[in-house]
């Protein structure tokens, strides 16, 4: 469903952030981005929906030319990519339930969205969305009153709003402990299950071993690797991380 | 003294180090490599014999001498690679500071209590604020006289409210006495008598001419006294030559079961409520300007080209200069501008609101979070969304909390304003004081107070809620 091709972002103060990096990801897979902090992760992931405009390639989302989207055809092919954030990005000190709203803006009339005004039907997908994350009793809360862990299920939440084909998860349990990273990212696995894809940025291994369906790997914002998790091997984790490099687990609690 | 010394090396012979420093203070450390300690020794000897010469008190200069002997000390120290102890100088220094400053400050305990007999003329009417009065009904007249006797004198008999009142003669020099009679009065009742000028002054005609004359009417209600033409009648007459009529005024009064708002309690009200409403219009007036400087005063929006940073520091240099700048004394500019009154209060305290907020303002945008921008950017929302959804949430509170904080500030201001002419209760406050009526002083600080402190709870309990 996407493509992405020779892909290169030299950034104004002229540090080269991608170099050339070409991949595919198809309909329905879990695949995950690894690498070094600055190793060009999180750029790749925000050239997808444009956060970022990527110098040189292209990226096409199911034959839609995202790098050359004017802006008003961007807003559209943004509506259906979701994104979780490593930081959550809710606004602190606006309720729960108006952070979740928010993902909805893509589609709604925009004068009424002005007026902070919402249908029913709006509110209730929001209701729905929040429970579905499990903290519906929360949606009138302020956002900042929530856990780390509670938060990024709002952040979750709000990307259901956008009703999306794919969700760009940009590190979203780096901040978070080892036994929240697997509960978010169980409902990031059961939301690719029921047919999102998903592509994903991580830090731990062993997440990745445990949630991946396959795996990209970045060095320099060179792509270094790409194949299934198994194939990720002490050499070719010395290879990616560098000789230094020690891994580190994440947990060691195997949850079902 | 944040910057690191270079660690000392014991290289530079102790003499030489010594006889520097004792020509030069500062130059010895110099020489023993100690650059930064020996231009703060130099410097400070520098203010410590600067001071002393100014203030031409010869115990001061026992000050830059410590030092000096200190520093001769402290560079052969240096020299040898040791950092002495610096308690010594800064101790002189601080003794001769402490000093100076007493003499300067022309601190003078015992003028606390040597004025006791002023302190209780402002103190004695300061507790019994002017605020309410009782309710009185009175029964007043006047007849005419003429001072200095012209050519036709009016008819010195006069009735009014059924009370007729006579004087002879008609007219008379100051200091004449003058037989007053009336009839009609209240009877058995004190009637007050007072000279009335041909501008409406109103002058006591009892003992030395400073108390004030009652006399009370008989049991038919009639009145007859002997008074004299007040020696201050003329004061204010253009030309003293000129025959002008005066009046003699009796009035006799009943106080009421009942209070009501004095004169000056009236003032007070009206100030207090121009007071209010000068703070209101220059807090709101001042937010409101203040936000597009805040938008070019925030760095990060304006980091971006050259073109635009300078207008950020050009705007940023602007507010500070006007922020450091008294309200005060940007009002008494206003009043020759625009004339006495709230108006030119207003402009000082919205342009001193513009400067305050602006720049608390642009430390809000600075350090708004870019996340949830990025965040709805993402959900496909448009630029407007972006700024109703991710910017206004998270600047609207700190906003509003700092512009109620300033309304706070605004209303202490605006009570001093007055003072140079920029209206609100400091207008009358300052001629109350200038009269020495401090009855009505007192009772405007009690309600300056109330006024004061009821806005600082208000303001920190909402503000409690916002943040």
């Amino acid at each position: 469903m996407l493509k992405v091709e020779h892909l290169t972002k030299v950034y104004p103060n002229g540090t080269v952030a991608l170099k050339d990096v070409s991949f595919t990801v198809n309909d329905g897979e879990f695949l995950v981005i690894i690498g070094l902090s600055g190793s060009g992760k999180s750029t790749l992931l925000r050239c997808i929906n444009r956060l970022i405009d990527p110098t040189e390639g292209r990226i096409l989302l199911d034959d839609a030319d995202v790098t050359k989207a004017s802006s008003g055809d961007l807003r559209q092919l943004r509506r259906h990519i979701g994104m979780v954030f490593q930081q959550f990005n809710l606004v602190k000190r606006s309720s729960v339930m108006t952070n979740v709203l928010s993902g909805r803006l893509g589609y709604v009339n925009p004068f009424l969205s002005l007026a902070g005004i919402w249908s029913r039907a709006d509110r209730d997908r929001a209701l729905k969305a929040l429970d579905r994350v499990g903290i519906k009793d929360k949606a009138y809360e302020r956002a900042d009153a929530l856990s780390g862990g509670q938060q990024q299920r709002v952040g979750i939440a709000r990307t259901l709003m956008q009703e999306p084909r794919l969700i760009l998860a940009d590190e979203p349990v780096a901040s978070l402990d080892p036994v929240l990273s697997h509960s978010i990212l169980q409902y990031l696995e059961q939301l690719n299950k029921e047919g999102i894809t998903v592509l994903c940025s991580l830090h731990f291994l062993d997440l990745v071993h445990r949630y991946a369906t396959r795996v990209i790997a970045l060095k320099d914002g060179v792509k270094v690797f790409e194949g299934l998790p198994k194939e990720i091997n002490r050499a070719k984790f010395k290879e990616i991380y560098g000789e230094e490099a020690q891994e580190v687990r994440a947990t060691t609690v195997e949850e079902g | 003294m944040a910057t690191k010394a270079p660690s000392p090396q014991a290289d530079r012979s102790p003499i030489v180090a010594g006889l520097l420093s004792l020509i030069l203070p500062g130059l010895g450390q110099v020489y023993g490599r100690q650059q930064y300690r020996g231009g703060v020794i130099f410097i400070s000897e520098l203010l410590a014999v600067l001071t002393a010469v100014w203030y031409k008190v010869p115990a001061w200069y026992a000050a830059p001498a410590i030092i000096w002997i200190w520093n001769v000390w402290d560079a052969v120290g240096a020299a040898r690679g040791r950092l002495r102890s610096t308690l010594l100088p800064i101790a002189a220094a601080l003794i001769m500071g402490y000093g100076i400053g007493w003499q300067i400050t022309n601190i003078d305990l015992p003028a606390l209590t040597r004025n006791s007999h002023r302190a209780a003329m402002i103190l004695a009417p300061m507790l019994r604020p002017d605020f309410l009065s009782q309710v009185e009904v009175t029964n007043t007249a006047w007849a005419p006289v003429e001072v200095p006797c012209g050519p036709n004198p009016p008819a010195s008999t006069n009735t009014i409210n059924g009370i007729t009142v006579t004087i002879s003669p008609n007219c008379g020099k100051l200091n004449d006495a003058l037989t007053l009679q009336a009839s009609g009065l209240w009877p058995n009742t004190e009637t007050l008598i007072q000279w009335s000028t041909p501008i409406g002054d109103r002058l006591p005609l009892g003992k030395g001419f400073i108390t004030a004359l009652y006399v009370p009417a008989d049991a038919q209600g009639n009145l007859n006294v002997v008074i004299h033409v007040s020696p201050n009648a003329l004061t204010a007459a253009p030309d003293p030559t000129l025959p002008l009529e005066h009046r003699v005024y009796l009035t006799q009064s009943h106080p009421q079961a009942a209070m009501q708002l004095s004169k000056n309690g009236a003032y007070v009200v009206d100030g207090i409520i121009q007071t209010l409403f000068l703070a209101f219009m220059s807090t709101t007036l001042g937010a409101l300007l203040a936000v597009p400087f805040s938008f070019l005063a925030a760095r990060n929006l304006m980091g971006g080209n050259p073109l635009t940073l300078s207008v950020y520091f050009i705007v940023r240099t602007i507010l500070n200069i006007l922020r450091s700048i008294e309200p005060l004394i940007i009002a008494i500019i206003f009043v020759v501008i625009v004339g006495l009154g709230p108006f030119a209060g207003m402009i000082a305290i919205t342009l001193h609101t513009i400067a305050a907020l602006g720049k608390l303002y642009s430390e809000v945008i600075e350090g708004i979070d870019p996340g949830p921008l990025e965040a709805i950017r993402a959900t496909g929302g448009n630029w407007l969304q972006m700024v109703r959804y991710a910017v206004i949430p998270q600047i609207v509170p700190p906003f509003a909390s700092f512009t109620l904080f300033r309304w706070d500030i605004n209303v202490r201001t605006s009570t001093i304003i007055g003072f140079v002419g920029g209206g609100g209760i400091g207008f009358y406050l300052y001629q109350w004081i200038i009269k020495g009526d401090f009855r009505a002083v007192s009772s405007s600080f009690i309600a300056i107070a109330i006024i004061v402190i009821i806005l600082d709870y208000v303001s920190a309990r909402v503000r409690s809620r916002l943040v």
